[in-house]
């Protein structure tokens, strides 16, 4: 046999081929995810999910080839998306065929943070985590097991963790993001506002955004309702120390000075109280304590404000009448990640208290309620009670912290400290502690005092590195996660994440891995169910909801009633003791904290000195994204924005390469630096997610700065126990030459 | 006969994105390359009164394409409704549109070293789908439809809502791509992101004049030799070159 064996057909194909003028391109190396033309083939089955490129949970539908992900696109049967997916969305597919995943179970055998480990199997995995956390439980009792999840698919995990015995749970986004917020509008209203928010962009006439970048920050349904308020003709306030896309747009940019919105807050209520501008029906008979702001607020002129913001008083004062002539179309934003300075709860308290002055809560362009709906669940044995209760402070060192959500940092502290009682063992869920808990030498020093870090996660995150066992879980397109229920949208609705493909390499769901610990731990009366669809019917048979249509549709709507006129009086929407809204708080005067906000002195930088503040890219979420191909391609490093004059101190020029140094001498990667005018000269600026330190991710390992690694200080705040991480002052130095 | 046109509203659009990214992988698009990018300008002014804009760009298939007549072997071709695009059976990669493109709006592909741009989802519009990027636009900021209909709502943008494309006194090829926005904001566009000459290098004209014709003679003879290898191969049957 020849290997030069070639059949005639084949010769004269290649010569055809030649003639029309088409061989002269060398067939592409690399592999392409579709033939041309797969659109409309018979063969491509589409299936329903929900989106985990971040949580904002949008509808998606997967083209499928012979178990293939061709294509993933918004899903036009989703009651909040409608059809429409961000860039991150879009470019799913990379996280499922990235071949830096986790692939198998991994044992450590180097020391934490070297990243030596040998392969296992599932069963050695389970065996030996099963057997650890007896162990742990048997010396240190069931609280000494503390566990961080993020996301819908942590669910299963926190019933093993409950029924296991430990109250020590934390998400990073309550102290590391809303929970201030929810807080302060739950102390105003009744009720947090939740995710997604009930902002009524698309009907507002004045949209206020206070430090929110919406346009950088995309979330799908968020930015549709951005432009069609400002298709409609909504005017923008646009409150940011950085000229954001959203200040581009904006009819005002107020560049305030970092931390002293609450100033500025102040000064649009004296304004809107002194002149009349407030909704006065609305404030006397919706709201409480109406005589006691009006006096708190008396002294805080926008010539107040001026000293302490650095915005002209004439600029605060035309922007309240602004607020005051399009209420109650006001969408006063409230942010989502909130945790900057400390009195995070008092800003938000300020925001509420906007919110009902204009009138806006419950109103058309305003704020919208929420509808609750069945959430659908079945029976399952009470949980056990934990002798010692919680380590992370909530409801004690943190009075107003969120049961639910905990306070991730509380777990450190304790960790570190063995204050209330010792924690050896972490289980880390879909969040990456080293990158979203602030004053990272705290972490490491944390995770150095523990018996066990278990982290199951999709990627080789830097956290992995220190784990002692790491569990490679499925991604968000393998695997089937709890139904999600979302109150807070015009239309409530249930939708589904279920698996579009088979796991690939050895990666599990977490469901299956959750439900495989159960057994060996006697724990299998918490997850009475054999698969993902016997759990699913069980949540929606009492609920009357078709499984069919759910999984064909991957959502189900159900009527709302987002405005004040949709209401009945058994159908309240200020749920407070008092069924008012509480302008003046009593409860925050029983905690001990000012029951009307109140300004307080924000540190100015040292010498030589600017803040580091940050945010969000459109193309990327947190710290997940970073490595995915299509995403890295459009923005693989960040930069560092410095104002022209601030540059000009340091001699930089624009696309220098320097470092950041923080005033504790902590440093980043080397970062290009950006310089515009488009910043304050007290701030510097970066991208987070940026800077990573997980030698496994090829793409986005050791790419640009991380913010995170820079903020060796936090100021929490009192109540909820939220890190302020807008505290921490850089300066560029020398970037030193490369290795 | 319809004229395809597309606007872009900068007022509504973010720049998320999206329409890259879905655009690559509908189209498999290698990371890193792009027929349609997202850009913004410089912010311009003096801190505090500054101005930027976002800005989306693509073929803009325009009425008189230079790509057309730089392309060599007759794979950028216009179709009846407008649309420009490139028939992958015949380019032969030589890049000389990517160089006469106002716009920069085309590319070599690098894996299949052959010219790829947008062509307004030309296969998706015959099955009477939009775009990509219409379709999976977050800030519902593209449009797409038959400008020569009066009613569409991107002759609407056009005709009454002063939606305007991105040409100068010079470069002026009848792009069928509009903005839509503030005038400051357009002018803003307009200035950034001008179309620039057409690089005609002199080998394309070459081409052109003189081996277009050859080229698509050797095409003939090569379909030509072709058929008659089958026919002989029909009358003698087949025979492996194996030994």
């Amino acid at each position: 046999m020849s290997t030069e064996s070639i059949s005639r057909r084949q010769f004269l194909g290649t010569v055809a081929a030649a003639g029309a003028g088409a061989a002269v391109a060398p067939a592409a190396a690399e592999a392409r995810p579709h033939p041309p033309g797969w659109r409309g083939d018979e063969r491509v089955e589409q299936i329903a999910t929900i989106c985990e490129m971040c949580f904002w949970r949008c509808g998606v539908l997967a083209s499928v080839a012979d178990g293939h992900v061709v294509r993933l696109e918004g899903n036009p049967d989703h009651p909040l998306t409608r059809g429409r997916l961000c860039a991150r969305g879009n470019a799913g597919t990379g996280l499922l065929y990235d071949p830096d995943r986790l692939k198998y179970p991994m044992l450590r055998t180097g020391k934490r943070g070297e990243g030596q480990f040998k392969r296992i199997s599932w069963d050695e995995a389970l065996d030996f985590l099963a057997a650890k956390l007896k162990a742990i439980k048997d010396a240190h009792g069931p609280e000494a097991t503390a566990f961080f999840p993020h996301g819908i698919g942590s669910r299963f995990f926190g019933t093993l963790m409950s029924a296991y015995g430990t109250p020590n749970s934390a998400e990073p986004s309550f102290a590391q993001c809303r929970g201030p917020r929810d807080v302060g509008y739950a102390l105003t209203f009744g009720q947090p506002l939740g995710s997604p928010e009930p902002v009524d962009l698309e009907s507002s006439k004045l949209i206020v955004l206070i430090g929110s970048h919406l346009g950088e920050n995309v979330f799908t349904s968020q930015i549709t309702a951005f432009a069609n308020g400002l298709a409609g003709g909504a005017r923008i306030i646009a409150v940011d120390p950085r000229f954001s896309t959203a200040a581009a747009k904006a009819d005002w940019w107020l560049p305030i000075r970092p931390g002293t919105d609450i100033a500025l807050l102040l000064a649009w209520m004296h304004v809107l109280i002194g002149e009349q501008l407030y909704d006065r029906d609305y404030v006397a008979q919706y709201a409480s304590g109406f005589d006691q702001l009006a006096a708190h607020v008396k002294a805080f002129t926008p010539e107040w404000a001026e000293g302490i913001t650095e915005l002209p008083a004439a600029q605060i004062r035309e922007t309240a009448r602004s607020m005051g002539a399009a209420k109650p179309a006001v969408a006063i934003h409230p942010g989502r990640h909130v945790t900057w300075y400390g009195d995070d709860t008092q800003r938000a308290r300020a925001m509420a208290i906007l919110t009902a002055l204009l009138g806006s809560w419950g109103r058309k362009g305003g704020i919208f309620l929420p509808t609750s709906v069945p959430r659908g669940s079945f029976d399952l044995p009470s949980f056990p009670d934990s002798a010692r209760g919680r380590a992370d402070g909530v409801g004690t060192r943190f009075p107003l912290a969120s049961e639910e959500l905990g306070v991730t940092n509380g777990l450190v502290d304790a960790t570190m400290t063995g204050d209330p009682y010792p924690i050896k063992a972490w289980i880390v869920y879909g969040q990456n502690v080293l990158e979203s808990i602030p004053q990272r030498h705290r972490t490491l020093k944390a995770i150095e005092a523990l018996d066990l870090l278990v982290v199951v996660d999709v990627l080789p995150v830097e956290q992995t590195n220190y784990a002692d066992l790491v569990l490679p879980e499925a991604t968000y397109l393998e695997r089937y996660d709890p139904p999600v229920v979302v109150t807070t949208a015009k239309q409530p609705f249930m939708s589904i994440r279920q698996p579009v493909c088979e796991p690939m390499y050895e990666s599990k769901p977490g469901w299956w891995i959750a439900k495989q610990l159960a057994s060996r731990m006697g724990l299998e009366a918490w997850f009475p169910w054999n698969t993902p669809d016997e759990h699913l019917d069980r949540i929606i048979e009492p609920m009357g909801i078709n499984g069919r249509a759910l999984r064909s549709r991957g959502a189900v709507a159900f009527a709302g009633r987002p405005y004040i006129e949709d209401r009945t009086e058994d159908d309240g929407f200020i749920p407070t003791s008092s069924g008012k809204i509480q302008l003046y708080s009593e409860e925050l005067k029983d905690a001990g904290a000012d029951p009307l906000p109140r300004y307080t002195e924000v540190e100015p930088p040292p010498a030589g000195y600017v803040r580091l503040i940050y945010g969000r890219a459109p193309m990327h979420s947190f710290a997940r994204t970073q490595n995915n191909e299509a995403l890295h391609a459009l923005m693989s490093e960040n930069e560092v924005w410095l104002h022209t004059a601030t540059a000009g101190e340091h001699r930089l020029a624009d696309g220098d390469r320097i470092v950041l140094e923080n005033t504790d001498g902590g440093r980043s990667r080397p970062v290009r630096v950006k310089v515009t005018e488009g910043i304050r000269r007290d701030c510097a600026y970066l991208v987070h997610g940026f800077g990573q330190g997980g030698r496994g991710l090829r793409r986005a390992f050791g790419r640009g700065a991380s913010d995170t690694a820079l903020m060796s200080r936090v100021k929490v705040d009192p109540l909820t126990g939220g890190t302020g991480m807008r505290v921490n002052f850089v300066r560029p130095v020398p970037a030193e030459p490369a290795v | 006969m319809a004229r395809y046109g597309m606007v872009t509203d900068l007022r509504r659009c973010v720049g998320c994105h999206a329409c890259t990214v879905a655009c690559n992988a509908e189209w498999d698009v290698p990371a890193g390359q792009a027929r349609t990018e997202v850009r913004a300008t410089p912010i311009a002014g003096t801190f505090p009164a500054l101005a930027s804009s976002v800005f989306v760009s693509q073929c803009n298939q325009c009425d008189r394409p230079p790509c057309v007549n730089a392309c060599p072997s007759g794979a950028t071709r216009q179709t009846a409704s407008g649309i420009v695009s490139v028939d992958k059976r015949v380019c032969i990669g030589c890049g000389f549109c990517v160089e006469a493109c106002p716009y920069d709006a085309r590319h070599l592909d690098r894996q299949t070293r052959q010219v790829d741009k947008c062509d307004f989802c030309l296969s998706r519009v015959e099955r009477g789908q939009e775009p990509v990027c219409v379709a999976t636009c977050t800030a519902h900021a593209k449009y797409f439809g038959d400008l020569e209909d009066r009613s569409s709502v991107v002759s609407r943008m056009v005709f009454e809502n002063g939606a305007r494309r991105i040409e100068t006194g010079e470069v002026a090829v009848g792009p069928n791509v509009y903005y839509a926005g503030l005038p400051e904001q357009l002018d803003l566009v307009a200035a950034t992101f001008p179309p620039r000459h057409p690089r005609m290098p002199a080998s394309a004209t070459v081409w052109r004049r003189a081996f277009k014709p050859l080229m698509l003679t050797a095409i003939g003879v090569a379909f030509a030799g072709q058929a008659v290898a089958f026919f002989t191969q029909l009358k003698n049957g087949e025979k492996d070159f194996e030994d």
